[in-house]
């Protein structure tokens, strides 16, 4: 049975949060122990997608403006805000210890966390394919990656979240779309702290987890301290994580236009032009549904409590053509509303433009 | 053509035993490589697909492309020296190429070796392939799937 390295980092340089799984993958040689980092940054920052176009996602005035240093990581998925609220949990493992079938390899991965929060009290589950769910609600993000000669997974325990200053990192079409954000992370994402009243002790939540781990991978624990090789790479990743060539590398992956608040909640935005006036739609979706609908624009519609029927009219909905039509038509037939230049179709073609934006 | 747990493993390619990538060869010192079927089940259906430059040199175990997957990020291994000849820009209007045919549209690069007998040594191919895959396979409990056309 193999001992499993555990790097407890501490708090770290946020630069140092993201280069250190990075430097301990790239530094991996045959002898070295598969290794779980802890580690939580000291301050505040965002960080992209491996394959996103930095100023795309990332309103990069405000985090300028802020102090906010961005950072590209070579782990896929979107861009997120971090600060000391999240506990990273960072597994980096010789290639082939660790599932192939990346369904078993994050149900692997996700078993401590869950058994952990389950220590706490709170009733967490593993949402496959890799999202932790309480009731409902996403408790953190998970992602994979190959490095080298290293598999990594990548994952947190979440203390805590600022659900405000995550959709205010974010680049969105419109602050109603912010809005939306901020209402739907609040909606559809919980913590340690809003599940517990208060956030545990971190040291308690530490041994918990290596405890779990230990059970999980059937191997013991030893907390060490990271080679002088594997401080010598992640200097060089810093290095590389600081240039423009990286920070700013283009042609990117095409994203959807939405925004993923879990695995079956996005938000979307489109516009449609009426001859009576442009429309556009900002709407959440859950399981293809709509689930919440913002209708604005340069349109008249009367009585003015009309749009706000409307909206609430088409919850639930399927966003499929047909469908959303129906709806359309039964909310003229129910209420004596006019729409100058705007018809049934119209709104449907707005809500159904935001097929073109939700991920396939 | 070998097929074991839904797994296609074509006996006439070569294959790399420590990465899920096949390889064509072509003539003396030119190949193509793609990902295995395995590879592509493993990563799930691909989102993005970024290659590095034609003339690239790469030396052994070196990328020639990442790729991700919606769950995963990894490299595209060229397991030789070789040089970089052509790259698949078919992906820029089908993404999921690699998903719905690995060992024909699917292909990732077109290279060049740079040592050729040292290339075609690290290889293995036929019945040799299919075993080591058929273990791959088990010890994995793998089962191979293809996106549908999108």
């Amino acid at each position: 049975m193999k001992t499993i390295r555990v790097l407890d980092m501490g708090l770290v340089p946020p630069l140092r949060s993201q280069a250190i799984y990075h430097g301990v993958a790239y530094a991996m040689t045959p002898e070295t122990p598969d290794t779980i980092i802890l580690v939580s940054p000291d301050a505040p920052y965002a960080c992209i997608g491996y394959h996103q176009e930095l100023e795309k996602e990332v309103d990069t005035a405000y985090c300028a403006e802020q102090g906010l240093p961005i950072y590209r990581r070579e782990v896929g998925g979107g861009a997120v805000y971090l600060d000391s609220d999240q506990l990273f949990t960072q597994w980096v493992f010789q290639r082939n210890r660790l599932p192939l079938d990346l369904e078993r390899r994050f149900a692997l991965y996700i078993q401590p966390l869950v058994e952990t929060y389950q220590e706490l009290g709170i009733n967490a589950t593993l949402r496959p394919v890799n999202d932790i769910h309480v009731n409902g609600r996403k408790i953190g993000g998970t992602g994979a990656a190959q490095m080298g000669s290293a598999d990594v997974v990548v994952g947190s325990l979440m203390f805590d979240f600022n659900f405000a200053l995550m959709a205010r990192v974010l680049k969105v079409p419109s602050e109603k779309m912010r809005d939306k954000i901020i209402q739907s992370l609040n909606e559809y994402m919980t913590t340690m702290r809003r599940e517990l009243g208060e956030a545990p002790d971190r040291a308690q939540v530490t041994r918990a987890y290596m405890r779990h781990c230990a059970e999980a991978l059937g191997a013991p624990l030893e907390i060490q301290e990271p080679t002088a090789r594997e401080l010598e790479v992640t200097e060089e990743i810093e290095a590389r994580f600081l240039s423009d060539e990286w920070r700013y590398m283009k042609g990117g992956l095409r994203q959807s236009g939405a925004v993923k608040i879990h695995a079956d909640v996005y938000l979307l935005e489109a516009a449609h032009k009426a001859p009576g006036g442009l429309i556009r739609a900002t709407a959440r979706l859950r399981e293809g549904r709509i689930d919440d609908l913002t209708l604005s624009g340069d349109f008249t519609m009367l009585p003015a409590f009309a749009v706000g029927a409307l909206e609430q009219a088409m919850r639930g909905v399927s966003l499929e053509p047909a469908a959303v039509l129906a709806r359309v038509g039964e909310f003229y037939a129910s209420m004596n509303a006019q729409s100058p230049g705007v018809s049934a179709e119209d709104w449907t073609a707005a809500i159904m433009a935001l097929k073109a934006q939700a991920p396939q | 053509m070998a097929i074991y747990a839904g797994c296609d493993i074509p006996e006439e390619l070569y294959y790399h035993p420590a990465h899920d990538l096949w390889v064509r060869l072509e003539g003396d010192d030119t190949a193509t490589l793609g990902m295995s079927d395995i590879a592509q089940t493993a990563a799930g259906k691909l989102l993005y697909v970024r290659f590095k430059g034609v003339g690239k040199r790469v030396r052994p175990g070196q990328s020639a492309a990442t790729i991700e997957s919606a769950k995963w990020v990894g490299p595209f291994v060229v397991p030789f020296a070789a040089e970089i000849l052509a790259v698949n820009t078919a992906y820029e209007q089908t993404i999921t190429l690699a998903n719905t045919d690995p060992y024909g549209a699917g292909w990732m690069v077109k290279v060049r070796l740079l040592d050729p007998p040292a290339a075609r040594a690290e290889l293995i191919t036929g019945a040799a392939a299919v075993a080591h895959f058929q273990q791959r396979i088990r010890d994995n409990q793998i089962r191979c799937y293809r996106c549908e056309d999108v």
